[in-house]
Parts: C-alpha cells; sequence; structure tokens
C-alpha cells in the first residue's frame, strides 16, 4: 500500500512538472538554462545604443 | 555590438532614436544594457530606475553647431534665439546652462529646446531653430551638408567632456557579472585600438557605418579624423570628480532637482578589473638582452593608477585584435525605439 502511494505520488509529480514545463516554461527556455548551467554556454545582453556618440 | 564573444557570450544590439523610448525599455527589462546620456542615468536611478553607470561611451564628441552663412560668432551672439540639445538631462543642455551663466546672460535668454539627435541639423537647415548642441555625427553631418559650421567643439569649452555612459539593469550587475565584465572589457579594448591609430578609425567607420549607425562611412571618418580627438575613447572609467562637477552643474542650473550619492549610481568594479587584467596583458615579454629598467617610453607595464584609469597601449601593438572585425553570427544589429 505505502509502495503504492509513494509510486503515485511521484508521478503525479512528474506530470505535473512536464506539464508546468510545457505551459510555463517552455522546453526551449529549459534546455538553453541547462547547458547555460552545465556546459559553460555563457548568457546572453541585448545593449541599446542610439545613432549618436 | 555583435555575436563576437570568445568565450560564446552573445552581445545584441538594438538600435533607438530617442532616449525616452530607450528608458522604456530598461524598465520593462527589454534590455539589459544600455548608452545613455550621463545626468538622464542620474535622474533615472533617482526616479528609482535599478541601473548603474559601469563605463563611459567615449569622451567630447559633442560640438555647439550654428547656421554656416549665420551672423553668430560669438556664444553671446545666441542670446535671443533657439537651441536644441538631445534631451533635458544631458551634459550638452547642462553646457549650453553653463555657458549662459558663464557669459553673464539671464537665464532665460535663450530657448533651450529638446529634440531627438537625428532631427537637429535638418531643424537648423529649415531655420527651426538657431543652434544645436549633440554628439556626433550630426555636428559633422551639418558640416558637410553645408549647413552649419562648429561654433565650439565640447573638447575645447569643457575639456573631458562626457556625453553617453554604458548603463546596465542592477539584476545583471548582481547575477551575471562575469556577462557584464565581458562588455566592459570590450569596450574598454575597442577603445584602446580606436586610439591606437588613424587607420583603425578609418576601418570603424566603414565597419560601424555599414553593419550598425547606417550612416555613410565617409561621414564617421570624418567625425573620428578631423581633427582626430573630435571623439576620444580613452580614460573611460566613470570617475567620481567627474560625475561630481557633473552633478554640481546639473543641480545649480535645474537641470536636476537634487543630489544623489556616486555610489548610488555608478558601479566601478568593472571598469577597475577590465583595467587590471590589461596591465598584466601588456607586461613585456622577459627578454634577457633588455635593459632591467625599461626605457621612460614603455608605459604600458606601468600599474594602474588608483583611480582605475586605464595605461595607454604599448607603442603600436601591430597584431591587435580588431575588435569590430571579429566574425559575427548576426550582422545587423536590431532596431528598436521609435523610427
Amino acid at each position: 500500500m505505502k509502495r503504492k502511494i509513494l509510486l503515485g505520488a511521484l508521478l503525479w509529480t512528474l506530470l505535473i512538472t512536464l506539464a508546468h514545463i510545457q505551459l510555463n516554461v517552455g522546453w526551449k527556455e529549459l534546455e538553453s538554462q541547462v547547458l547555460r548551467r552545465f556546459s559553460g554556454e555563457r548568457g546572453e545582453l541585448l545593449v541599446g545604443f542610439l545613432p549618436v556618440t | 555590438m555583435t555575436t563576437h564573444s570568445e568565450s560564446g557570450a552573445v552581445f545584441r544590439s538594438r538600435k533607438f532614436t530617442d532616449f525616452a523610448t530607450v528608458k522604456e525599455a530598461l524598465i520593462s527589462k527589454e534590455i539589459g544594457a544600455s548608452f545613455i546620456l550621463a545626468p538622464l542615468a542620474m535622474q533615472l536611478v533617482r526616479d528609482g530606475v535599478p541601473i548603474k553607470i559601469v563605463y563611459l561611451g567615449h569622451r567630447d564628441g559633442s560640438a555647439l553647431i550654428v547656421a554656416k552663412d549665420g551672423p553668430v560668432r560669438h556664444f553671446r551672439d545666441l542670446e535671443g534665439k533657439i537651441i536644441a540639445v538631445p534631451n533635458r538631462y544631458s551634459n550638452q543642455h547642462i553646457l549650453v546652462r553653463k555657458l549662459m551663466r558663464d557669459n553673464g546672460m539671464a537665464p532665460g535668454s535663450i530657448d533651450v529646446r529638446e529634440l531627438p539627435p537625428p532631427e537637429h541639423p535638418a531643424a537648423l537647415a529649415s531655420n527651426s531653430i538657431d543652434a544645436f548642441l549633440v554628439g556626433e555625427p550630426f555636428p559633422a553631418k551639418a558640416e558637410l551638408d553645408g549647413i552649419g559650421r562648429v561654433l565650439h567643439l565640447t573638447k575645447d569649452i569643457w575639456p573631458d567632456f562626457i556625453s553617453c555612459v554604458l548603463v546596465v539593469r542592477n539584476d545583471l550587475i548582481a547575477e551575471e557579472r562575469e556577462l557584464v565584465q565581458e562588455l566592459v572589457s570590450g569596450i574598454a579594448r575597442s577603445g584602446l585600438w580606436l586610439e591606437d591609430g588613424l587607420e583603425h578609425r578609418m576601418e570603424a567607420a566603414q565597419v560601424v557605418g555599414k553593419h550598425f549607425y547606417f550612416q555613410p562611412p565617409k561621414l564617421l571618418e570624418y567625425v573620428l579624423s578631423k581633427p582626430i580627438d573630435r571623439v576620444r575613447y580613452s580614460d573611460l572609467a566613470p570617475l567620481k570628480e567627474d560625475f561630481d562637477e557633473i552633478m554640481e552643474l546639473a543641480v545649480s542650473s535645474g537641470v536636476l532637482s537634487g543630489r544623489i550619492e556616486f555610489e548610488a549610481y555608478v558601479d566601478p568594479s568593472f571598469s577597475q578589473r577590465a583595467h587590471r587584467a590589461w596591465d598584466l596583458a601588456h607586461l613585456p615579454a622577459l627578454d634577457a638582452e633588455a635593459p632591467v629598467a625599461p626605457p621612460a617610453a614603455a608605459p604600458a607595464a606601468a600599474p594602474a593608477s588608483a583611480d582605475g584609469q586605464a595605461p595607454k597601449p604599448a607603442g603600436p601593438p601591430g597584431k591587435a585584435l580588431n575588435p569590430l572585425l571579429v566574425p559575427a553570427a548576426g550582422g545587423k544589429p536590431e532596431t528598436g525605439g521609435s523610427q
């Protein structure tokens, strides 16, 4: 009985996590975050300017 | 600026045409950093926008332009006339107020109008204004188009003039320090490269004119060479004494309504680290035949000064990397702001 509850809870957590990534985060964003954290890939910076010194 | 980092970091640029839109883009986190006017950065911090100045864009590089065939020969001749400046919160505006005070003119004796920089030459040509004080290349454009002539270059009336500064959002300063450092160090190296000879400036005019500013390279060649110190890219660390002077003038002329502490709007740590790194990079190679005491003309080995200013490059580097020409993945900058 305990094992069933534990497995059920784990499965539920996994499903909720996958749904959260799909609906709120996005797989592309997750991929880039993981790459940045683990593969040494660096971030991105957008810099504004006017064509004037 | 574009995707050209050796470390894999991606730097992209977004072009704007007015500073109000830049401000909104910073507040909404559309952009992480921007070149904006120094007093505007101070005012934004006063208004609670979470940014800090981390570096200067350049020094000097602005000019007071009057109608080419007009009667104005001295600043006092502008009494009762209209002068355009790029923004209320600009050092160009502060300089006009200072010149009025220095010439004994009443505060309201010149009508100072705010106008986006690209519109200055056309406004002068149509007689909508009598003069303008703005950053290059618009003064040079007025000159080359036969519309205007230089009454004063800022370098002659406010030495080491500061116009635009690099601001970065505080959350990036806290969470992406290496990324910000790479940006500051890259700009600093570009500055040293530009100061290393006229041929580098001519090369930069081609690249920037075609791929970033979308302006005729000939115009930028003129800006970067007539005279060669018309715009300067050395001594770009944000120094307290410079900003204290700006703050004092801004408050006394009514451009800013109150003071804020230097530490509240400037983070000098990135420029200090960039310049320390150079000192190591520019140490001369050990040479058994070289004299123990370096000759006086080897300033690059000198340690960084306490204020964090970079040493001048050690003679012609020869193989110096052109920081503007490293292979780019995204050639054109994005375009933003009101076009």
